[in-house]
């Protein structure tokens, strides 16, 4: 896989943590908007637990709008915690099915969290709007989301 | 970098300007000061200056950090008529609060005993990432219940006593909550949360009386020295998260439909008596309810542990609530303002309720003392019990402080404790604490916060609470 990037443009990290006091900030990347809302269900799945110990053994299908992309964003997020508060559910694998500017389609692949097998790493309570932004970078787009912990 | 007069040693103002309607006070040591600085924190108290119906100054306790929207450690009242009500300015953790609990025992008969304690707490009460019950799931009308009657509820289930309930602020239930405003989204989240401790800075801790600042008050709260207590820190879990989330929808929209101007989204808000703003009122009070509840029924099983392990029946555990208070609220109070009693939505995020003696909101017991508060500090160090002043009543809307604040990120606190074991350091410290998870013991490392002794030093010095005394932690369960 690293081998097919050129040399003066290596991989972007798809997410990374940016310094905050009392929560947890997240500066997200994707090379399309899709790739970006995919990246941020990567890094809440990575926030909660280790995401390589969780298996593909369900699929869930999640259908969302909202006023515009930022808080689609955000709606997203929410979603994701809401089926992991529900059923214990967190995903391994997301796939952007459709995006538009107001509306989500996506398919979430990964299985119940079991205490006995995944390790319990940051709780979040919920994504929220403070600091929140959605810009092109040359290299694709970036966003930056403020988790309540 | 935001503008600031110093009043006295403990009293800052922001000077209204701009858009601001009303000033912005700080309660801080000139020490505290420059952290507070560093963040955005005081930008974000002139914001909440700026919103409609303000009432007073928009306010900042020395506990103040960055939040969403409004700061963490901020309170902010306003005009029932003319105000506005903001899920923002309460939180997504709905009424997270504490309570303190007494016993008849002492440090040395339970100090030997503090591990098999610790680890009976740690199975009887859920905790950490995705805690959930599976002997108590709620379902239909039960679930409403808890919703409208709170403590009441879990009282009339067997779940403690009926005393318990004059020791909670709003005796354990908030009028006015509607189950109808709360969404099936939010009432799936909870459905068998209650009863369970969360993740996060949440805890039980067991401790002792380790220093009595005033011994007429202490005997007053039923508190001695050496005595066993135990505190309760948790919230609503899913259920309030998923209610603020729904309601900062309702008011993004609410905000534009009533021309309500915002300097940061997460400020959004509608007019109290706007449909909006009375249908979020009803939802926070039932998730605020269900959070009254989880802390009786985790309550219960504090104290199932203890005549569990320590062998011992009821009445001579004498374990008994000294109050329960929420740090993440809206309340409809009344205050006097400029000689005129006022009807106002008062929002304390990250501040607690500090009524003064003879109010008549503070129950029969501490009618003379004053509301009992209860600020906790970090797992390594100590909490503080204080009680409501009259100064706190006419100059902070009766609202102190809520905790110590975090002084590093998460992400530094794990840097500190890598290659260390936390869990060895405090029990060479006395200290035996069980988490769900490494991280979360790490991140609560004592380094990462302030030491809360400074935040309740300016409270105190200040008059808008006064110290009683201070606890040690013995035991304590993280999530």
């Amino acid at each position: 896989m690293m081998g097919k990037q050129p040399a003066t443009s290596p991989r972007r990290r798809p997410y990374r943590q940016l310094p905050h006091t009392a929560d947890l900030a997240w500066r997200l990347w994707g090379a399309s908007i899709p790739e970006l809302f995919e990246n941020a269900g990567r890094a809440l799945s990575a926030t909660l637990t280790d995401r390589r110990y969780l298996r593909r053994r369900a699929t869930r299908e999640v259908s969302l709008t909202s006023v515009d992309r930022e808080a689609l964003l955000v709606d997203w997020l929410n979603h994701l915690l809401y089926l992991f508060d529900v059923d214990g559910f967190l995903g391994r694998d997301f796939q952007v099915v459709s995006l538009t500017g107001e509306r989500l389609e996506a398919r979430v692949t990964g299985e119940s969290f079991d205490p006995a097998r995944h390790p319990s790493l940051t709780a979040v309570k919920a994504a929220t709007f403070h600091q929140l932004s959605i810009v092109a970078v040359k290299d694709g787009w970036e966003a930056t989301v403020v988790l309540d912990l | 970098m935001i503008k600031l007069r110093q009043i006295d040693a403990y009293r800052w103002e922001i000077p209204r300007e701009g858009k601001m309607r009303t000033r912005g006070l700080i309660f801080s040591s000139k020490e505290m000061l420059p952290a507070i600085q560093e963040d955005q924190s005081l930008q974000q108290v002139a914001n909440v200056a700026t919103l409609p119906g303000i009432v007073g100054p928009s306010l900042a306790m020395p506990d103040i950090h960055w939040g969403y929207g409004f700061a963490i450690g901020g309170v902010a009242a306003f005009d029932l008529a003319e105000g506005v009500v903001s899920p923002g300015g309460v939180g997504y953790d709905i009424n997270c609060g504490v309570r303190l609990l007494r016993t008849r025992l002492s440090r040395e008969q339970v100090a030997p005993l503090m591990t098999t304690l610790v680890d009976a707490l740690f199975t009887n009460i859920p905790s950490g990432v995705g805690s959930r019950r599976q002997d108590f799931k709620l379902t239909g009308a039960a679930f409403k219940k808890v919703l409208k009657d709170g403590c009441r509820w879990a009282v009339g289930e067997g779940f403690g006593e009926a005393s318990d309930l004059a020791h909670i602020e709003a005796g354990g239930a908030i009028a006015g909550a509607d189950p109808e405003a709360v969404s099936d989204f939010a009432l799936n989240r909870g459905k068998d949360q209650l009863g369970t401790l969360g993740s996060g800075n949440h805890f039980v801790e067991v401790g002792y009386v380790q220093e009595i600042y005033d011994a007429a008050l202490a005997a007053q709260l039923g508190l001695f020295q050496d005595q066993v207590t135990a505190i309760v820190h948790t919230g609503s879990r899913g259920l309030g998260h998923q209610v603020c989330e729904d309601y900062i929808k309702v008011m993004l929209k609410a905000s534009a439909k009533y021309g309500i101007e915002l300097p940061d989204r997460q400020l959004c808000c509608a007019p109290i008596t706007s449909p909006e703003g009375q249908r979020y009122l009803a939802a926070m009070a039932g998730a605020a309810n269900f959070a009254f509840a989880n802390r009786q029924l985790i309550t219960h099983w504090v104290r199932e542990s203890f005549e569990k392990v320590l062998e011992i029946g009821p009445r001579v555990l004498g374990m008994e609530l000294v109050y329960d208070v929420c740090h993440n609220i809206a309340k409809i109070e009344t205050h006097t303002v400029e000689g005129k009693p006022r009807k106002l939505c008062v929002h304390r995020k990250g501040a607690t309720r500090a009524f003064p003696p003879h109010h008549p909101e503070v129950p029969e017991a501490y009618r003379e003392t004053g509301q009992p508060v209860l600020i906790p500090g970090d797992m390594g160090r100590y909490s503080f019990v204080l009680v409501g002043t009259e100064k706190a009543l006419a100059e902070t809307f009766g609202s102190t402080c809520h905790g110590a604040g975090r002084l590093m990120s998460r992400h530094q606190a794990k840097k500190v404790a890598r290659g260390r074991s936390i869990i060895q350091e405090l029990a060479a410290k006395g200290i035996v604490v069980r988490g769900a998870g490494r991280g979360t013991i790490d991140e609560e490392i004592s380094e990462a916060y302030k030491d809360v002794s400074g935040v309740v030093d300016v409270v105190h010095g200040a008059g808008i609470a006064r110290k009683v005394a201070r606890l040690k932690p013995l035991g304590v369960i993280k999530g």
